[in-house]
């Protein structure tokens, strides 16, 4: 098991920060970060993984480790998330059926985008399989899954030059900005929520800033410097959230994508912003860690368990929206579905560990 | 608006009294394409998808459509928007509509913040400002209010949602689609209850999509006859841009 770190316990953040923020509607909402900058927790949670693939595919000496054994580890890993989003989506569709039944209410059919799938089950079924049959909040493992899927091609391009993959990645991004790119939906019409052609460059640019890093310490020289500006962006982010001023897409010139702030395209003003952020908040790990034990024991635990968590967050997080529904919500539900929702993450990530251990203690008796 | 013109009447089992169905109130972009013979794109928001098979709703519009206005080509794009439009959801609908850039916008709007229990002052004001966004760039909208189910006949909030979306309509002066009244009147008049429109697994079936989009086309061809000709739909008085336009930072 590692020990705490910045990176496990960002992800944490993350992880928190994305369960409040998919109930929407709940009076915690508003003291998240995510209302106040225009970009959030999902570009964190995407640039940290990107970090952490090139944590994986180096061995302890901070060496690479051999080509073939990193995509047989991304595809490993691949599998894995792909199976966790097959899993949840089922209990989600399960979840949203079994209390339309037992409230005798139609309405909850039409959470989500889940009438689609009760309206079309033959279709649906296979958009599930697919990937591109996805419910509203449940969209960030299927990009993950792609995003992984891609991941050992700019891996392998980075044991090349690490520019070399930044530059492919960037390419993509910029392409797929001009042209609209994105994956399309089915059954139904539209494109996925999270486009994956321009969310992989906030992927690659964490596996190869983490690479930089374990190079030479001009990455961490530099980002001292840029703290400053690092802050201005921030509190600029800050201003626009909170008036609400952004760019209109009807009005800005084309290509359009390269003006606006729309989260399916990771607009450049978003990753700006969150390059921003990256800067502002780097230090912030190392000052707190000291003061704030039992947090940062706990957020690393939920970071290093991320994927069991993410899953678990969003079936938490569902049925906190369904309890909010029928009970009509109010500050005393909100308390109670947020503090379960933090309880529950906890459990789960102490679960898996536990059942880690327990595993590899039978193995070696 | 008599039922009885042709090419402008509801079918039997999809009767309702206009007063009970519909607000009219001008569509100059409509208006401008059809007198420029050009095809009518529209564009169609359903709740998350539209109730019913996602593949059947934008069909049967079409379908209703095409019968209500006989002379014009209708090019109908349908999405789906999960999420609440007081938070967040109404980004993703400013997104749509630049790329689909529709004469029409037929919204039907209020289900998830109904169900995610959003306060209905804000809903309204965030559909408002939405709606005038829209407007603003020379596009009509008509909007589509949640659907009547006897589970949430007697919830207040779920009332005061659907009460939020005709308020913004009156506003913005916007034609509105009363399918919460509509639904209403239709599940009183048979024995069955709302169950001859929902459905035995209580899904809008297809009498329901049909009558639904029977409602949105009489709708859309009665606020066409207030409509009058050579109406430029940017200059209009009633929807300034609320936003400044603004260039990303960087």
């Amino acid at each position: 098991m590692r020990d705490p770190n910045a990176i496990d316990f960002w992800r944490g953040f993350a992880l928190v920060t994305i369960f409040i923020n998919h109930v929407p509607g709940n009076a915690f909402e508003r003291y998240t970060f995510s209302q106040y900058g225009i970009s959030d927790a999902a570009e964190l949670f995407v640039f940290l993984a990107g970090w952490s693939i090139g944590i994986a595919t180096s061995g302890r000496d901070g060496r690479p480790e051999p080509p073939g054994r990193s995509v047989v580890r991304l595809l490993a890993r691949t599998v894995e998330v792909y199976r966790a989003q097959l899993t949840v989506m089922l209990l989600a569709l399960a979840i949203i059926a079994g209390s339309a039944l037992l409230l005798d209410n139609p309405l909850i059919l039409e959470w989500h985008n889940a009438g689609g799938f009760f309206a079309d089950p033959i279709q649906s079924v296979c958009g599930m399989a697919l990937l591109t049959y996805q419910l509203g909040y449940f969209n960030i493992l299927p990009l993950y899954v792609v995003l992984l899927g891609v991941a050992p091609l700019f891996v392998l391009v980075g044991r090349v030059s690490l520019l070399a993959a930044l530059a492919l990645s960037g390419s993509v991004y910029l392409a797929s900005l001009v042209f609209e790119w994105n994956l399309p939906s089915w059954p139904g019409e539209g494109d996925w929520f999270f486009d994956p052609l321009c969310w992989q460059v906030l992927l690659v640019l964490g596996f190869v800033l983490q690479g930089w890093n374990r190079r030479s310490d001009a990455l961490r020289r530099w980002s001292r410097r840029l703290f400053p500006a690092g802050l201005v962006i921030v509190c600029l982010g800050i201003v626009l959230a909170v008036t609400g001023i952004r760019p209109d897409p009807l009005i800005v010139p084309e290509p359009r994508l390269l003006f606006t702030f729309e989260k399916t395209y990771l607009t450049p003003a978003r990753l700006l912003h969150f390059l921003g952020v990256l800067l502002a908040f780097a230090p912030v790990y190392a000052i707190l860690a000291p003061r704030i034990g039992a947090m940062v024991g706990y957020l690393t635990q939920l970071g290093r368990n991320s994927l069991a968590v993410f899953s678990m967050g969003s079936i938490l997080s569902l049925i906190g929206q369904l309890v909010r529904f029928q009970t009509g919500g109010g500050l005393l539900i909100d308390v109670l579905v947020a503090s379960s929702g933090v309880v529950g993450l906890g459990f789960t990530a102490w679960f898996v560990e536990w059942r880690t251990r327990s595993k590899s203690s039978r193995a070696r008796a | 608006m008599d039922p009885g013109s042709d090419g402008m009447s509801l079918s039997q089992e999809c009767r309702v009294p206009g007063a009970q169905l519909y607000t009219v109130a001008k569509l100059p972009a409509v208006r401008a394409a059809m007198d420029e013979n050009r095809p009518l794109k529209l564009l169609a928001i359903g709740g998350s998808a539209a109730p019913g098979a996602s593949a059947s709703y934008p069909a049967k519009l079409e379908a209703a459509l095409e019968h209500t206005l006989p002379k014009t080509d209708v090019v109908i794009d349908h999405r789906g928007l999960p999420g609440e439009i007081a938070s967040g959801a109404a980004e993703r609908l400013r997104t749509m509509v630049a790329e689909a850039e529709p004469d029409l916008v037929i919204w039907q709007v209020g289900t998830h913040d109904a169900i995610a229990r959003v306060d209905a002052d804000a809903f309204a004001s965030a559909l408002s400002e939405a709606v005038a966004w829209i407007r603003s760039h020379g596009i009509d909208v008509v909007l589509v209010d949640p659907i009547y189910t006897a589970s949430m006949a007697a919830d207040v909030d779920y009332n005061r949602i659907v009460d939020a979306v005709r308020t913004v309509a009156g506003q913005q002066q916007v034609p509105l689609v009363r399918r919460y009244e509509a639904l209403h009147y239709l599940s009183s008049r048979s024995d069955k209850g709302e169950g001859h429109m929902l459905g035995r697994q209580f899904r809008l079936n297809d009498l329901g999509l049909r009558c639904m989009a029977e409602h949105v086309a009489l709708t859309i061809a009665t606020s066409l006859m207030r409509t009058e000709s050579g109406t430029n739909p940017k200059a209009d008085p009633g929807a300034p841009p609320l936003t400044v336009p603004q260039r990303a930072p960087g």
